[in-house]
């Protein structure tokens, strides 16, 4: 105890000189308007660097939270731009000649739209599914279309989803016509080539040019008149000699279809067009 | 006991008034002030209370300061520089000498490096607490350097002229 009181004694000196100090720079910073702000400016400066610091730490410790984060967010945005980019694709799709024509042949109906949900193109007999059933208001028999022409029939539905039969199956059977004219035939397909169809039936007295355009005949309560089908290959005669086959070079590719069309309003003319033994097993 | 502290009050009385009335009025060449006041270290012998010495400083600053408008400046400075003039004047007596010896009792050399380590303590803490930054470093060494001269100029003709007095 002597020895501090000791050492507290030869030391006091300091003690009053950083007394006297603190009041002389007390005085300083509050009786000099000069130096009150530069010291206040150096302050914040300090007092603002140290905060920055102790911020940087902070949130280099969170980055493991804000990297999770980061990675949910970038997920949900990336989600949203897909689902964005889906939309602005849609809007800013420029009609094709076909499309218009299509679209103008079905003025004034009521149509579904839907999309492919299953899809085949290497089958002898192909079926499509779309998301839409007899909740929505489709039933069997009615037709389908795309932006690019037929696609085929609906075959049979549940509550939300509909079986198809598309032009290519070998039981599908559409009745067709030449473009501006009265010459008819039924299209089938026979396999093979998904780009490719046969007409028969055309009589041989008909005037026809490969190029032909080919549309529906309207002979049918599923599909009305002039929805495009295809264009002519080929023109070859039949097995029996008494009319042409059509080589038909079909304007939907199957292969990539996605939205369609359900025409639900039924046409007034009696059905030509068959759907018969359809399998969906 | 009583006619030291007269004479020291009645010494720093002088020195706050001259430099007060006098030296602040000097601006040669807009920047040398005289700063007169470490004289006052002049007449502190050796046996003088370091404490008392540093509170004798820190009130003849608070003067100047208060009646120069520079509040805080010279009481800092003079602080500093009474902390230091107890060791330096030690140092520089002769181990031989009286307990009452000041500096009057040094060589001339020593006297005039006494003077000009004190000045200097001085300035250097008061421009330093002046400017109180970097931005103006020309002009601050300027003004601290011609003060400087003046001061320690003024002073040791002060010495003198009470060495010739004290001799005649």
């Amino acid at each position: 105890m002597q020895n501090l009181l000791e050492l507290i004694h030869k030391r006091l000196h300091w003690a009053v000189f950083l007394l006297l100090e603190i009041v002389s720079l007390v005085l300083l910073l509050r009786a000099n308007s000069y130096q009150g702000s530069v010291w206040t400016t150096q302050a914040n400066a300090v007092t603002g660097q140290v905060l920055t610091w102790e911020s940087q730490l902070l949130r280099y410790m969170d980055l493991g939270q804000e990297n999770s984060e980061l990675v949910q967010q970038n997920l949900t945005l990336q989600h949203n731009v897909e689902v964005l980019r889906h939309e602005l694709g849609k809007l800013q799709h420029d009609s094709t000649r076909t499309e218009l024509a299509i679209r103008e042949s079905l003025h004034g109906l009521t149509t579904i739209p839907a999309q492919v949900i299953s899809n085949s193109v290497r089958q002898r007999d192909n079926l499509l599914v779309i998301d839409r059933g007899s909740a929505d208001g489709v039933q069997p028999e009615m037709g389908v279309v795309s932006g690019t022409g037929v696609v085929g029939i609906v075959a049979q539905v549940s509550d939300h989803y509909a079986t198809v039969l598309p032009v290519l199956n070998s039981k599908s059977n559409i009745s067709v016509r030449l473009h501006d004219t009265e010459y008819f035939g039924s299209m089938q397909w026979r396999g093979g080539n998904p780009l490719r169809a046969v007409v028969t039936d055309i009589p041989r007295h008909a005037r026809i040019k490969v190029g032909t355009q080919v549309e529906t005949s309207g002979f049918s309560s599923i599909f009305p008149a002039g929805i495009f089908v295809g264009k002519v290959r080929s023109i070859r005669n039949s097995q029996d000699g008494l009319a042409y086959e059509l080589d038909l070079q079909l304007s939907t590719d199957f292969a990539c279809l996605r939205s369609v069309n359900v025409i639900a309003q039924r046409m007034e003319y009696e059905s030509i067009d068959t759907l018969t033994h359809v399998r969906t097993e | 006991m009583v006619l030291p502290f007269l004479f020291r009050l009645f010494l720093a009385a002088i020195i706050c008034v001259t430099q007060i009335v006098v030296c602040n009025q000097m601006h040669l060449f807009g920047y040398a002030t005289p700063m007169i006041a470490t004289l006052f270290f002049c007449y502190l012998p050796q046996n003088a209370n370091r404490i008392g010495n540093m509170i004798w400083a820190f009130l003849i600053g608070m003067v100047i300061d208060i009646f120069g408008g520079t509040p805080g400046e010279n009481a800092a400075s003079l602080t500093l520089a009474a902390l230091i003039q107890w060791s330096l004047l030690r140092a520089m007596l002769p181990k031989d000498g009286l307990e009452d010896d000041s500096c009057h009792n040094l060589t001339s050399g020593r006297h005039f490096f006494y003077i000009v380590i004190l000045a200097t303590v001085h300035h250097v803490g008061f421009f330093a607490l002046e400017s109180f930054s970097m931005f103006h470093i020309t002009d601050t060494a300027i003004a601290l350097g011609s003060s400087l001269a003046l001061s320690i100029t003024l002073i040791l003709a002060l010495e003198s002229l009470r060495k010739s007095g004290k001799q005649s």
